[in-house]
C-alpha cells in the first residue's frame, strides 16, 4: 500500500488523467473517513452489535428488530412493505421494527442461502405459493447483479420489489421465527411444537412460560435450522400484517428534515465537485481555460473527465465534461459558471433536432418494420371494410426530473472504494466502481441513501461513474459530486420519443375487423412491445403489430411507465376514436371488445371497467364543458402469469378559454391475491395519476442542435397542487393471481382520457402530447 | 466576509460572500441539511424557509438580505417533530420520497400562520411547491388537518 499521504493526490496521475487540468494542493484526510458512523437520520448499513439471525434480520436484546432492505426507498414505500413481508412471518412486535439498508458489499462476497432459491408453489395463479418472480438475465455485467448473490435482485425497478422479493422475504422471516422458537425450546428442554410466537413473545402453553425474541436471539443466531427447505410461507388468508394499511416507517424523519439523502452526506475531508458535460450527447471537451478560475475562492482544482464507458451505462453514450473541485459546492459551481469550455461535438449528433427526429420516425413508420404479431389477414380485411379509421400519435422525450439532482460521494483509496449514494441499482454501481478503479467489487462499499425521487433513474445515468472517475483521480479525498438541475437534464436517461400509427377496418356495425399497429421509437428504446405484443387487448379477427426503429443519440432508459405509458395513450385513444366512429359508448365498446377476446384475465378487465364506470356515475348528466372518459390499464394480461389490471374514469372540464381541469378520478384496481400495504398502493396511484397527467398536459423535452432544450423547471413544467384532482376514489377488487406490481404504470389512462374529454367537449381531437401546446378553446 | 445570522433562534457567525444564496450557507456553513436544493432558480420551492415569517426560496436569496432577520428552517419548526403541521403530515402519511416536503411544510406553515383556516383556493395560491411524487392530494388534506390541530392546540392553551 502506498503512503496514505501520497494517496490524496498524485500529481502525475492527476495530470495524466486530465491533460488540460491544473492542480492545487489538496488537504489530505485520514483514510478512516470511510468508516464514519452513520449520521443521525441516515439509514445506511451498519455492522450489527448483536449477531444476526439471517442476512435480513438482527434481533437486539430489547426486542428491536432490524430488517435489512435490499431495495431502495424512493417514495414508493419499499422500506415499509419489505419489512412487512419479513415481519408477517417473523411475528414480531411491529412497533419495534427498524429497517436499514442491506450491504451491497456483502452481496458481492456472499451467495444467497440455498433455501431462498427455490420459489414455492405453482406460479402466478397459486395463492399458496411465492408468485412468479422474474430475475431476468443476471449476468455480472448485465445490470442484475451476480447470479444468486446474497440479496439477489437489489435493483429497484419495474414495480417488482414485491413481486420478486416476497417469497424469499417471507421465507427469511419464517426461518428466523422458527430458529428463535427452536432456541427457546432447546433452552427450556421442551418440544418446539408446544410453543407459539406472537409480537416477539414466545409462549410455552403447557407451562405458561414466556420469553422474548430479544432474550433468545443470541442463541438462535447459533442454532441452525434443521431443514430450511421445508419452511413454508403463509398464504394470504393467514396474513395479519400484510394486507393492512401501514404508514411508512420512515415518515417521522421526513417531516423534520432529518432524512439523510445522498445530497446531505458529509464525511470528514470531503470536497465538492460541480461538473459541466457537453450538452450534446457524445460530445467531449476540446479545451478549457483552467487558469481563469485558479484564484477563485475555495477552488482546489479542475479536471476533464471522459465520456463514461458505455459498458458501464447500459450502452448509453453520455458526454465528456469538466469538473471543478472546491471546498463548497457553491464555490465549485460559481467557478465552473465562469469557465469557458470549448467542446468537440460529432457533427452528426449536433444535427439532431426534434423536427428531424420526428420526420425520421414518421418515415420509419412507412417502412415494413419488424413484425411482432400477424394474426388473420389484415390486408384482406382492410380491402373489404366498410370503413377505415387511421390515426398517428406522438409522444415526446421525457426525463424523470426527480427532485433531488444527481449526486454521489466517493472515496477511493488504494484498496477500497466507498460510495454514498441514492441508487436504484447498487450492484451495477459496484461493478462500475471496480471497472473504473481496478479495485475488486469485494472491496467496494455502498452506503445507500434514500432517493429524493427515483422514477427509474440511476441504473443508467452516469452520476456514479462521473463521481468515481473524479474521486479516482483524487485518491484519499472524498469527493461529493452534485449536478445542477441543468446538468441533471443532461445526465438523466429519457423515455424515448415515440410515434404510432394505428389503422382499423370497421364492419357495418362499427366493430373492428382488423387492426394494424405500428409503433416507432429509437432502436434502443425501452418497451417497444408493451401493450401490443402477443395479442390485441381488444378483439379483432385480424391483427398485425410491428416495431419501426431508427437510430437517435439521446440516451434512453427505464422512465416510470417505460414504453407502456406511451403505448397505452396510443391504444386507448384509438379505441375511443373507433367508438366515436362507430357511434358507440366508449365504455361499452371496450367491454364488448374485451369480452370477445380469449385473453386469460378478460373477466378481470371487464370487472375493472364495470366498477370504474359505476363508481363514476357513468352516463349520468354532467354540466356543459365537462366530460367523462374511461380507459383500461393492464400489464401482463396476454400471458396468463402475473398481471396488473385497473381501469379509471376521468372526469374532465375544459373552459371556453381552453383551461383543462381534471376534476375527479374513479379507480377500480385489482388486488390480486393480496396487496402488501394497501395504503402505499393508494399513495402510488394518487401520485401516478398526476405523473401521467403531467405527461398528458405539460411535459416535453425537445432537441435542438443535438441538445436538450427544456433543462430546468422554468421551461420544463411540473404541475402544482392547484391542478391536483380534488376527488380520487380508489376501490380494490380481488382477483385470482399475483400482481406484477403497481409502482410505475398505473394512471396511464389519464392521457387518453383527457384527450378524449377534450374531443367530447371541443370537437377537436389531439394526438400529440403534451396537450397544452394545442388550442383547446371552444364555443 | 463575516455575517451574523439568526437561525432557529440561535445567532451564528458565518464567513460567506454576501451574494451567496442563503440555501448554501444554511446547508454547508451551518450544516442544516433539511432545506433542499433542486432547481436553483426559485421555481420548485424545495429550498423554502422563512425569513421574518415570510416564505423565501433560499436558492435565489442572497445571504446578505437575511442579516438581522429571523430565519426559520424545517429544523426550527419544532424540537420534537410534533408541531401540529408535522403531526398532520404524519397522520396522513403525506410524504413519499420526502425530498420536497421540508419546503412544502414551510410554505404551508407560512400560510397557516397568517390564515389559520385556509380554503382550497388559498392553498392553491400559497403552496406552489413542486412535488414529483405528487403528494399533493395528501398535502392538501394535511394542511386542512393541521389547521384543525393548530386550532385545538391554541384552544387547549387558552
Amino acid at each position: 500500500m502506498k503512503d496514505p499521504k501520497q494517496s490524496g493526490l498524485d500529481r502525475r496521475e492527476f495530470l495524466a488523467a486530465s491533460s488540460a487540468a491544473f492542480v492545487l494542493g489538496f488537504w489530505l484526510p485520514p483514510r478512516a473517513a470511510a468508516q464514519t458512523a452513520p449520521q443521525h437520520g441516515a439509514s445506511w448499513y451498519t455492522e450489527p452489535a448483536h449477531p444476526e439471525i439471517n442476512a435480513w434480520i438482527v434481533v437486539e436484546p430489547d426486542d428491536t428488530v432490524i430488517v435489512r432492505i435490499a431495495q431502495t426507498e424512493l417514495g414508493q414505500g419499499v422500506w415499509t412493505s419489505n419489512a412487512m413481508m419479513v415481519c408477517e412471518e417473523l411475528q414480531c412486535d411491529w412497533s419495534k421494527v427498524r429497517p436499514i439498508y442491506a450491504s451491497a458489499n456483502r452481496d458481492a462476497r456472499e451467495m444467497a442461502p440455498q433455501w431462498t432459491l427455490a420459489v414455492p408453489g405453482a406460479g402466478a395463479t397459486d395463492p399458496n405459493g411465492g408468485g412468479e418472480p422474474t430475475f431476468g438475465n443476471r449476468a455480472r455485467t448485465g445490470g442484475f447483479g451476480i447470479p444468486d448473490s446474497l440479496y439477489r435482485r437489489m435493483r429497484t425497478n419495474a414495480a417488482s420489489s414485491v413481486k420478486d422479493g416476497r417469497y424469499y422475504l417471507q421465507l427469511a422471516g419464517a426461518e428466523a421465527r422458527e430458529r428463535l422458537m427452536l432456541a427457546a425450546a432447546n433452552s427450556w428442554g421442551v418440544d418446539v411444537h408446544e410453543l407459539t410466537a406472537r409480537d416477539s413473545v414466545i409462549t410455552h402453553s403447557p407451562s405458561g412460560r414466556t420469553t422474548t425474541y430479544g432474550k433468545v436471539a443470541q442463541l438462535a443466531a447459533q442454532t441452525p435450522h434443521p431443514n430450511p427447505e421445508a419452511i413454508a410461507i403463509k398464504p394470504p388468508e393467514q396474513w395479519t400484517l400484510m394486507g393492512t394499511e401501514q404508514k411508512n416507517l420512515d415518515i417521522a424523519m421526513k417531516v423534520t428534515g432529518e432524512t439523510k439523502y445522498a445530497i446531505d452526506v458529509r464525511v470528514p475531508g470531503m470536497k465538492w465537485a460541480a461538473v459541466k458535460s457537453c450538452p450534446v450527447y457524445g460530445g467531449d471537451v476540446k479545451r478549457f481555460d483552467a487558469a481563469a478560475i485558479r484564484s477563485k475562492p475555495g477552488v482546489l482544482g479542475a479536471m476533464q473527465f471522459p465520456i463514461p464507458d458505455p459498458k458501464l451505462t447500459r450502452g448509453r453514450v453520455f458526454s465528456g465534461g469538466v469538473a471543478v473541485i472546491a471546498d463548497s459546492w457553491y464555490q465549485a459551481k460559481s467557478a465552473l459558471d465562469s469557465l469557458s469550455i470549448e467542446w468537440t461535438v460529432p457533427p452528426e449528433r449536433a444535427a439532431f433536432s426534434t423536427a428531424s427526429m420526428r420526420a425520421a420516425l414518421e418515415n420509419a413508420l412507412d417502412e415494413p418494420g419488424r413484425v411482432r404479431v400477424n394474426q388473420g389477414d389484415v390486408d384482406a380485411a382492410f380491402a373489404r371494410a366498410s370503413r377505415l379509421v387511421e390515426a398517428t400519435y406522438y409522444t415526446p422525450y421525457l426525463p424523470r426530473a426527480r427532485m433531488e439532482p444527481g449526486n454521489a460521494t466517493v472515496l477511493v483509496t488504494d484498496d477500497r472504494v466507498d460510495i454514498w449514494i441514492g441508487d436504484q441499482s447498487p450492484q451495477e454501481t459496484r461493478f462500475s466502481a471496480a471497472q473504473i478503479t481496478g479495485i475488486p467489487e469485494e472491496n467496494v462499499y455502498l452506503h445507500m441513501c434514500h432517493l429524493g425521487g427515483g422514477f427509474g433513474r440511476n441504473g443508467n445515468g452516469p452520476q456514479a461513474e462521473q463521481a468515481i472517475m473524479i474521486a479516482n483521480a483524487h485518491r484519499g479525498t472524498p469527493i461529493h459530486l452534485l449536478w445542477t438541475r441543468e446538468e441533471d437534464f443532461i445526465g438523466t436517461t429519457y423515455r424515448a420519443m415515440g410515434m404510432a400509427r394505428l389503422k382499423a377496418a370497421l364492419d357495418a356495425d362499427g366493430w373492428p375487423l382488423a387492426l394494424e399497429v405500428r409503433t416507432g421509437m429509437q432502436q434502443d428504446g425501452f418497451g417497444p412491445d408493451a401493450s401490443f405484443d402477443i395479442a390485441s387487448r381488444y378483439h379483432v379477427p385480424s391483427y398485425r403489430f410491428s416495431n419501426h426503429t431508427t437510430d437517435f443519440h439521446v440516451p434512453v432508459g427505464t422512465r416510470r411507465g417505460v414504453g407502456q405509458a406511451a403505448h397505452e395513450f396510443y391504444r386507448e385513444s384509438f379505441i375511443d376514436e373507433l367508438a366515436h366512429a362507430a357511434g358507440k359508448d366508449p365504455y361499452l365498446y371496450r367491454r364488448e371488445l374485451i369480452a370477445r377476446t380469449e385473453l386469460p384475465f378478460k373477466a378481470d378487465m371487464i370487472k375493472a371497467l364495470d366498477m370504474a364506470a359505476e363508481m363514476s356515475g357513468w352516463g349520468t348528466p354532467l354540466p356543459a364543458g365537462t366530460a367523462r372518459a374511461i380507459a383500461l390499464e393492464e400489464r401482463g394480461v396476454e400471458t396468463g402469469g402475473s398481471a396488473t389490471i385497473s381501469a379509471m374514469v376521468h372526469t374532465v372540464s375544459v373552459s371556453r378559454d381552453g383551461r383543462v381541469k381534471l376534476m375527479r378520478v374513479d379507480v377500480a384496481h385489482e388486488s390480486g391475491f393480496g396487496l402488501v400495504n394497501p395504503l402505499s398502493v393508494k399513495k402510488q396511484i394518487e401520485g401516478q395519476i398526476t405523473w401521467f397527467y403531467n405527461d398528458a398536459m405539460h411535459q416535453a423535452c425537445n432537441i435542438e442542435g443535438g441538445a436538450i432544450v427544456e433543462n430546468n423547471f422554468d421551461r420544463f413544467s411540473l404541475s402544482r397542487i392547484d391542478e391536483d384532482p380534488p376527488i380520487i376514489n380508489i376501490q380494490f377488487f380481488p382477483t385470482a393471481h399475483w400482481l406484477v406490481g403497481m409502482g410505475h404504470d398505473r394512471g396511464t389512462s389519464v392521457q387518453a382520457a383527457i384527450a378524449d374529454a377534450i374531443f367530447q367537449i371541443t370537437g377537436k381531437r389531439f394526438r400529440e402530447l403534451p396537450l397544452r401546446q394545442h388550442d383547446l378553446r371552444w364555443g | 466576509m463575516a455575517l451574523e445570522l439568526n437561525v432557529n433562534g440561535t445567532t451564528h457567525s458565518v464567513d460567506a460572500d454576501p451574494v451567496t444564496p442563503l440555501l448554501w450557507v444554511i446547508r454547508d456553513s451551518l450544516g442544516l441539511t433539511g432545506t433542499k436544493f433542486s432547481c436553483g432558480i426559485a421555481q420548485c420551492g424545495a429550498c423554502t424557509l422563512h425569513v421574518d415569517g415570510q416564505p423565501v426560496r433560499s436558492c435565489s436569496f442572497p445571504v446578505s438580505l437575511a442579516v438581522g432577520k429571523k430565519i426559520t428552517t424545517i429544523e426550527g419548526v419544532s424540537s420534537d417533530g410534533n408541531h401540529p403541521i408535522q403531526r398532520a403530515w404524519k397522520d396522513l402519511d403525506a410524504p413519499q420520497c420526502g425530498y420536497c416536503q421540508s419546503g412544502m411544510i414551510m410554505s404551508a406553515l407560512a400560510l397557516l400562520t397568517k390564515n389559520p383556516q385556509p380554503t382550497d383556493a388559498d392553498i392553491d395560491a400559497a403552496v406552489t411547491n413542486a412535488c414529483r411524487c405528487s403528494t399533493y392530494h395528501r398535502v392538501r388534506q394535511a394542511i386542512h388537518l393541521a389547521a384543525r390541530l393548530m386550532q385545538t392546540d391554541s384552544q387547549s392553551r387558552a
